[in-house]
């Protein structure tokens, strides 16, 4: 037999009564001045917190009613009866904030791990038809932005046939954009931008800088990439980001370190097999480092004004590419000495290649896209 | 029960008691890579909510982490995931030059966001009165806020068309809008918020930049001085002109910035002065002065202990608000029944992801 003060509230009105608790080891009444309510089963009872000193508890099912004991002090008999206030929620309770702790990092540990290796693990098992058909939607036919000519495409098919020999990209093209920039899309496609063209010195440079992309997709990084942003579009909610940044995401999707050093490796291999020297590419990297600095200076004097934004240009090329001046070491290393290497394309097929944008009177300007 | 001595709301929590509780909760967000936060909300919720008396009793705070975390899979669901595609989408048919229909999609995506921020700001309150109980009794509202939302784009679109200067109203007649749905126990809130007594305030705010380029210009015409936008002429080295016109320019944004403060702390003490519930008045008696106090007090804190202050921020936050609250009148607590209104399962998510506050 249990029986103790108690005060209460039953959750109808605001009032505080303060009637007796009389009960068992199973349930107990409320016996006030005139009133009676219950039978309350202990198990449905959820301790509160503690407001003021007083020992507050509710009821599972019953919203509003409470039993308070003033000042906490609770009979002995009652205590064993009486749940546990929760702390840190739920199952860090039972086994304690610090064993927690140490659970949740390790699984936050791994799925962090997953995180950023899953993308890599799943690509290769994304049907190829399905990234071709996402490569499509997004991109299409670049906004009638891809240039044509007959002389420019022979050119373009001949630079294709020495770094692509087997036909892994579906198709590699030119976009009208002053950008000194190329990208793998989803679906095995190649676009190089005028603007990169229009910087490169000789062939070798664009068969160098397309041998690395080539590298891209015959690894898929684009699409792991893509996974990737997904992954932390949802994960961080995706919120951010306005229609105007999109395709400035797009083009700078990250692949990471391993990845750009392995589309290097093979691209290096790429021409070594076609025999192009890897050197006007290495050259290459090392002219457009934003950070040379130097060189920068020399160009500003020289030509005044446009060259700065080239170099702003050239900035976001190499933004998710580092480390270019390693990089222009691994082209140089590669380098065989005496070895009598071929241009990737001759004089009249570079020319070609150079102005297709320019001669092909069909092809839509760059304006309009929000570059 | 009568309540004239004019601390009917009393704060009564130590921040040492509220330490540990900060403290674990930064621990458990960081090792959950961020999950545990609607738990950890939660959980300083349920201590400031317990350490705030009001007349004889405290609040209470009966919402669960669950329900928050619940909310936030639904602005997932329900935003996260059609932008999404939305983000995809515009980016394809940008690429593919139909810039037009990429627009018309990015301007009915803001506008959606604009609708569901507002209905958002409407659920929160609700959300936050209907997990608050006093005497076993809790509030809430029967109103979704789905008209609301368009209440809310209609009114800020027309506070800023006339120039910015309907600005006063749009927020006032939101905040009736808002309070007029709510209700504690079986009352209804009745928010009589008048523009008048802000207008001043935010006519100071407004005309503040105009005042201060005016003067720049005064003291630019008497020293023969001209500042263009693309150069500026002085015999001070440029590195000096240059600190000298970062500091100018950051003083004018400290300046509207504490403006703005002071334009809030009258729109506060408007809102709720004005804001009644059966027979209860309530009072907000947080002067511009205070307000900079715990502002600059914030600064101070979380610079000097390095950062770690700012796990207190919350809680000085709810303190600064519970310590300015008054209410006078007098409650009948038979007639103070059970609410009836519906009770969401969901928490603050939407609110949550678009980052607004409550009140």
């Amino acid at each position: 037999m249990i029986e103790t003060a108690v005060w209460h509230y039953d959750g109808r009105n605001a009032n505080r009564w303060h009637p007796r608790l009389v009960g068992d080891a199973a349930s107990f009444r409320l016996i006030g001045e005139g009133w009676e309510s219950g039978p309350w089963a202990w198990v449905d009872l959820r301790a509160l917190d503690i407001a003021g000193r007083d020992a507050v508890f509710g009821h599972a099912t019953e919203p509003g009613w409470r039993i308070g004991f003033a000042d906490g002090v609770i009979p002995a008999d009652i205590v064993p009866l009486l749940p546990q206030r929760a702390r840190y929620g739920g199952f860090i309770d039972r086994i304690g904030l610090g064993k927690a702790s140490m659970a949740f990092a390790a699984v936050a540990a791994a799925a962090l791990f997953v995180g950023l290796k899953a993308p890599g693990w799943i690509a290769p098992l994304v049907p190829q038809s399905w990234e071709d058909g996402l490569g499509d939607a997004m991109v299409g036919d670049f906004g009638g932005r891809i240039c044509r000519t007959p002389e420019g495409d022979a050119a373009l098919n001949a630079l294709i046939a020495k770094v692509d020999p087997e036909g892994q990209a579906r198709t590699i093209e030119i976009a009208n954009i002053p950008m000194v920039n190329a990208i793998a899309l989803p679906g095995h496609r190649i676009i190089l931008f005028d603007g990169l063209i229009a910087e490169a010195k000789s062939p070798d440079e664009v068969a160098g800088v397309l041998g690395h992309e080539m590298g891209h997709v015959e690894h898929r990084d684009t699409m792991a990439a893509l996974l990737r942003q997904l992954g932390l579009s949802v994960l961080l909610g995706g919120m951010n980001g306005t229609a105007g940044s999109n395709l400035n995401a797009l083009l700078s999707l990250s692949y990471g370190r391993e990845a750009e050093h392995s589309a290097d490796l093979s691209a290096i291999e790429r021409m070594k097999a076609a025999n192009i020297s890897p050197l006007p590419t290495a050259d290459f990297f090392q002219r457009l480092d934003p950070l040379d600095d130097d060189r920068r200076d020399d160009k500003k004097a020289g030509k005044d004004g446009s060259v700065e934004s080239e170099a702003v240009e050239a900035a976001n090329w190499f933004g998710s590419h580092p480390t270019s001046r390693s990089r222009a070491e691994l082209f140089t290393k590669a380098h065989v000495k005496g070895r009598a290497y071929t241009p990737a394309l001759d004089s009249v097929q570079w020319q070609a290649l150079k102005t297709m944008c320019k001669r092909d009177r069909n092809v839509k300007p760059a304006m309009g896209m929000g570059l | 029960m009568d309540e004239h001595s004019g601390s009917a709301f009393a704060f009564e929590g130590s921040w040492k008691e509220y330490a540990p509780i900060a403290f674990s909760n930064l621990l458990l967000t960081i090792v959950t890579l961020g999950f545990y936060r609607f738990w950890a909300t939660t959980r300083t919720r349920r201590y400031l909510w317990s350490r705030t008396r009001f007349i004889d009793d405290s609040l209470e705070w009966t919402g669960t982490g669950l329900e928050l975390f619940k909310g936030f899979l639904m602005v997932l669901a329900l935003i996260g995931l059609p932008f999404l595609f939305l983000q995809f989408g515009v980016q394809a048919l940008v690429i593919r030059g139909m810039g037009g229909v990429a627009g018309a999609l990015a301007v009915s995506a803001v506008f959606l966001i604009f609708y569901l921020g507002g209905v958002a700001r409407f659920r929160a309150l609700r959300y936050r009165l209907s997990r608050t109980y006093w005497h076993g009794i809790r509030g809430g509202a029967d109103d979704g806020g789905w008209k609301y939302g368009w209440s809310y784009i209609w009114k800020t679109i027309c506070g800023m068309v006339p120039l910015y200067l309907m600005v006063p109203w749009s927020m006032i007649s939101l905040w009736n809008e808002r309070w007029n749905k709510m209700s504690f126990g079986p009352h209804g809130f009745i928010a009589e918020a008048k523009v008048r007594p802000v207008f001043m305030r935010f006519l100071l705010f407004y005309l503040a930049p105009f005042l201060l380029a005016l003067g720049v210009f005064a003291v630019l015409a008497t020293r023969g001085t001209w500042v263009g936008s693309t150069f500026l002429h002085t015999n001070y080295p440029p590195a000096i002109a240059f600190i000298a016109m970062l500091v100018i320019i950051l003083g004018v944004y400290a300046l509207l910035g504490l403006i703005a403060l002071a334009y809030y702390a009258a729109f506060l003490r408007e809102g709720i002065g004005a804001l009644r519930l059966e027979n209860i008045d309530f009072r907000f008696e947080a002067t511009t002065d205070d307000w900079l106090k715990l502002f600059f007090g914030d600064i101070l804190l979380v610079v000097a202990t390095l950062g770690v202050g700012w796990l207190f921020l919350q809680y000085r936050h709810w303190k600064f608000f519970i310590t300015h609250l008054e209410a006078y009148g007098e409650i009948d607590l038979d007639a103070l029944t059970q609410s009836s209104t519906r009770e969401s399962r969901h928490g603050e998510g939407l609110l949550d992801a678009m980052d607004v506050g409550a009140f």
